[in-house]
């Protein structure tokens, strides 16, 4: 996206939020042999700052410093991720459009918000969203000295206080393992889809946008599995 | 004491007959909170929070020949949320800052190490359009 839109035209600044730190990200960042601004952010500063809740996530901020949007879910592109099995498609091409029309229109560009826009879509941050903040930020501390015991107790904590809190609930499963990670995503998420109306991310309003931009592998939905789970069901 | 405040986590003498409460040395405020004290009150950047007249004899204490700031209970005045596990202190993200940002929708500042070494300031890229991204390995 950066390439393509012109590097001279805007600054990138990836960041990759990880507990792990430069251990966890370091070959994500050298496979994509990036030409822009990257950072590793192991303590969610950034997501802190700007009330995000998941990744991937993105604000456009103008020259004068001002936000004028910010999603969650904003893939850069459409991606295939996993392998086998376990292959899962995420993400649409939406927000990479609507970057591109912004970088090049700025004000003029439809998909930019109002201040007023912005404050009404950024979630709110009642007391417990601020305690399920510090709270996280006491696992993290305990992951990064090796005490799991009270790493795990404060990810449930934080968890507790914040339910609606993917970053939290990923970065604690993540301390089980990533396999354990990406299953419990998974499941929570077919639990999700099935008893409510919450989405993995919040719509971003951009046209031609998928609503569900993280779905579930494939095979999970081939009649044969249906069939099979029916019959276990029973 | 380990003090995680603004992503940071730094280590701080601790007054050891309250361990109750939160008490930090005037002078280590700054890089454990965040916080100055000056002549107006507490400072956080440009945000400035006047101390409470009657309070101040209960939040300063001379003790181990240090002078101390129960930052706990001015914490709890702003409305910052705090949790501690032994002497692990976190505390969360200010609500005066927040609101002011929002309400005028100037993003939030910070300062982060790139990966090739150089220092990233958010602040540092006014005039030029930024897209911010956050991803992770997970």
């Amino acid at each position: 996206m950066y390439e393509s839109i012109g590097p001279d035209r805007f600054e990138l600044i990836s960041v990759a939020q990880d507990s792990g730190g430069p251990k966890a990200v370091d070959k994500w960042f050298d496979r994509a042999s990036p030409t822009f601004r990257c950072v590793v952010d192991p303590t969610h500063q950034i997501s802190s700052l700007f009330g995000w809740v998941n990744v991937p996530s993105a604000a456009w901020i103008d020259e004068d410093g001002t936000i004028v949007r910010s999603n969650e879910g904003a893939y850069p592109a459409e991606l295939t991720i996993g392998f086998g099995l376990g292959k899962v498609r995420v993400g649409d091409n939406s927000f990479a459009r609507a970057t591109r029309d912004w970088i090049e229109r700025g004000p003029d560009s439809e998909h930019v918000w109002s201040s007023t826009e912005l404050a009404e879509r950024l979630k709110p941050v009642d007391d417990d969203t601020r305690l399920a903040e510090a709270t996280f930020k006491l696992a993290l501390h305990f992951e990064a000295v090796g005490d799991s015991e009270r790493a795990l107790k404060h990810f449930a904590a934080a968890h507790h206080l914040a339910p609606d809190n993917w970053n939290y609930l990923r970065q604690g499963w993540t301390h089980k393992g990533t396999l354990y990670a990406s299953v419990q995503v998974l499941k929570r998420q077919s639990h999700l889809n099935k008893n409510t109306d919450k989405s993995f991310y919040d719509p971003m309003g951009l046209p031609g946008e998928n609503h569900r931009r993280y779905t579930q592998p494939e095979w999970l939905w081939t009649p044969a599995v249906r069939g099979l789970k029916r019959l276990l069901r029973r | 004491m380990i003090i995680l405040a603004n992503g940071k986590t730094k280590e701080v003498a601790q007054r050891s007959d309250d361990t109750e409460n939160l008490w930090v040395r005037i002078g280590d405020l700054p890089r454990a909170t965040g916080w100055q004290m000056k002549r107006r009150g507490m400072c956080f950047g440009d945000l400035c929070v006047p101390l409470p007249a009657n309070r101040l004899e209960e939040w300063i204490a001379d003790a181990e020949d240090w002078v101390w700031f129960c930052y706990s209970d001015f914490a709890d005045m702003i409305g910052q949320k705090h949790v501690r596990d032994g002497d692990v202190w976190s505390l969360g993200s200010v609500p005066e800052v927040r609101r002011t940002g929002l309400e005028s929708a100037i993003a939030p500042d910070f300062e982060m190490t790139e990966r090739n070494g150089n220092t990233l300031r958010l602040s540092d890229l006014r005039g030029r359009k930024v897209v911010l991204f956050t991803w992770s390995s997970w």
